[in-house]
């Protein structure tokens, strides 16, 4: 397969763009209790602990990309050409998310943290974790890149990280015993990674259509991706099994949201993970075949 | 700020890619690696009529293409680096070795594919022009090498008057980066976009 150098040389931003703005998106599920002000005292302190498990999720992606970056040495220049290049957007933009993502960890320890701050900081972080989102959506428009500059690319990015944030948002919960986890939220998380699912497959069956007719000289997508077809079939059969796993273990969880013990949270925990996993490997399968896809207008693939 | 610019007569070149190898000379350019590459472009059939004798339609050109030291760069504008620069009193473009990082973006955005990363090295690396004999006085190795005087050097308004900037397949729109390529088109020669023909030889290009 032509692509195939491009898309294997760019494994870890495929990495990257499958986990990062997943992880974005359920630190900003999981803190919407500090954030609403609803959560109690303890429940605050516990989210905020657990929330390094989305944070972590992000964190490797980046670290996977950092790859390249190069040596320490030099990766300040990409603060030059914030503005004008993409791609440094968006390494701006994780760094002031993860900066603050860290730093409000790192703080929550505290003996006696300041509630509003907490508050005040969370909001802060989801609107760095939003803004990320988007810069990763946009890292990629050059407009000479035919394959990569449509409207579906940032939209799917987006969609992605709203099926599969949800999910990693559930299983941090679990882990972290958080009475935030009761029924009731676990079934909007579910439905939210539902909806998302759903739009995704959408915006990719739109993108396929709009491929279809992309090609220069060298090479055409068709080319390049030849079983897109089976690799949007292979995002929504693991989608939908991730979803449908996190909605069986949870659907029968307290309304309360009192953490179950024993055995019946490692189950709960080991099932709400596996559903994260599954969830994520549906959007990596879609990842790859955009770095596949890979073509310029001219002499490019 | 001056500009200097390449020009390719398309009438004259026999596609014996005698610049590919200059210029792989001049760089020390390992296999794999090339700055300039010369697209052969081709298509059509051949068919035998009813009365024996055959008719054809097809065509065969050559273009020879390095890297154009566009006056719209998109190497430059999406490098997250700002690794690329133009320089002021040439036109000519160069990648500062020390803050790339060789993460590809310009080898992804470019249409002309010009821009390699050099397994090596993890560093960006294309046609500098020849800065350093043009400084000299000289002309760029590949102008120099080519045995049918089909590539030319200079200012870009000497070489525009010479011809248009290239738009023929295999190349993209000039839109898009307004490349100082200018060229004169062989009969064969299809407008760039034109499906007519394909890559006819894909791994010297590769
Ligand atoms: S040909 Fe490509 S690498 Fe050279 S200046 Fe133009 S866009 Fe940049
Ligand atoms: S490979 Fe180097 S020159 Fe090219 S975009 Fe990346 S940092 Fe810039
Ligand atoms: S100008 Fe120099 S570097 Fe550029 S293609 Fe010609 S020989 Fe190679």
């Amino acid at each position: 397969m032509i692509g195939l150098d491009t898309a294997l040389g760019e494994i870890t931003l495929v990495l990257f763009t499958t986990l990062a703005p997943a992880g974005a998106m359920a630190l900003l599920l999981m803190g919407l209790p500090i954030l609403s002000g609803r959560a109690s005292w303890a429940e605050v302190r516990r989210i905020s602990t657990y929330l390094c498990l989305p944070l972590i999720v992000s964190m490797v992606g980046l670290v996977a990309s950092a790859t390249h970056l190069g040596s320490p040495a030099n990766a300040l220049y990409v603060f030059a050409a914030v503005g004008s290049s993409p791609l440094s957007n968006e390494v701006l933009c994780a760094v002031i998310f993860l900066m603050l993502g860290g730093l409000y960890w790192l703080y929550s320890f505290r003996r006696a943290p300041s509630p509003r701050l907490l508050r005040l900081w969370i909001g802060a972080i989801d609107l760095a974790a939003l803004a990320f989102i988007a810069a990763v959506g946009l890292a990629y428009s050059a407009r000479t890149i035919i394959s990569w500059n449509l409207w579906e690319v940032p939209v799917a990015i987006a969609a992605n990280a709203l099926m599969g944030g949800p999910l990693v948002a559930l299983a941090s919960y679990a882990v972290g015993r958080c009475t935030s986890l009761t029924a009731r939220r676990a079934k909007g998380l579910a439905a939210l990674a539902a909806g998302a699912l759903a739009a995704s497959v959408a915006v990719y069956g739109l993108q396929g259509v709009d491929l279809g007719s992309v090609g220069n000289a060298v090479a055409s997508v068709t080319d390049l991706v030849p079983a897109y077809g089976a690799a949007v079939a292979a995002f929504a059969l693991l989608g939908a099994g991730g979803i449908v796993i996190a909605w069986r273990a949870t659907r029968n969880l307290p309304a309360d949201g009192t953490p179950p013990e024993g055995a019946i949270r490692y189950q709960l925990v080991g099932r709400l993970c596996t559903a994260a996993a599954l969830g994520l490997a549906a959007i990596f399968v879609m990842r790859f075949c955009f770095y596949l896809a890979h073509l310029t207008v001219g002499l490019g693939v | 700020m001056a500009q200097l610019a390449f020009y390719f007569d398309g009438t004259r070149c026999t596609g014996c890619k005698t610049c590919v190898f200059a210029c792989k000379d001049k760089n020390n350019l390992d296999t794999g690696l090339a700055y300039r590459r010369v697209w052969e472009y081709t298509g059509g059939t051949t068919e035998k009529g009813a009365d024996g004798t055959c008719t054809t339609s097809c065509f065969s050109y050559y273009t020879s293409v390095s890297c154009n030291h566009c006056d719209k760069p998109i190497c430059m504008a999406n490098c997250p680096q700002g690794a690329i620069s133009k320089d002021d009193e040439t036109g000519l473009m160069a990648v500062d070795a020390e803050s790339c990082i060789g993460c590809g973006t310009c080898v992804n955005a470019c249409p002309y594919g010009a821009p390699k990363v050099d397994p090596e090295t993890v560093k960006a690396v294309r046609c500098d022009g020849c800065a350093d004999l043009v400084a000299a006085g000289e002309l760029p190795a590949c102008v120099m090498a080519c045995p049918a005087r089909a590539l030319k050097f200079g200012d870009a308004g000497a070489m525009a008057a010479l011809g248009e900037r290239g738009a023929v397949a295999p190349l993209p729109d000039p839109a898009e980066t307004e490349p100082n390529y200018f060229m004169t088109p062989t009969a064969d020669a299809r407008a760039a976009g034109s499906d007519e023909g394909f890559i006819g030889n894909p791994l010297e290009v590769a």
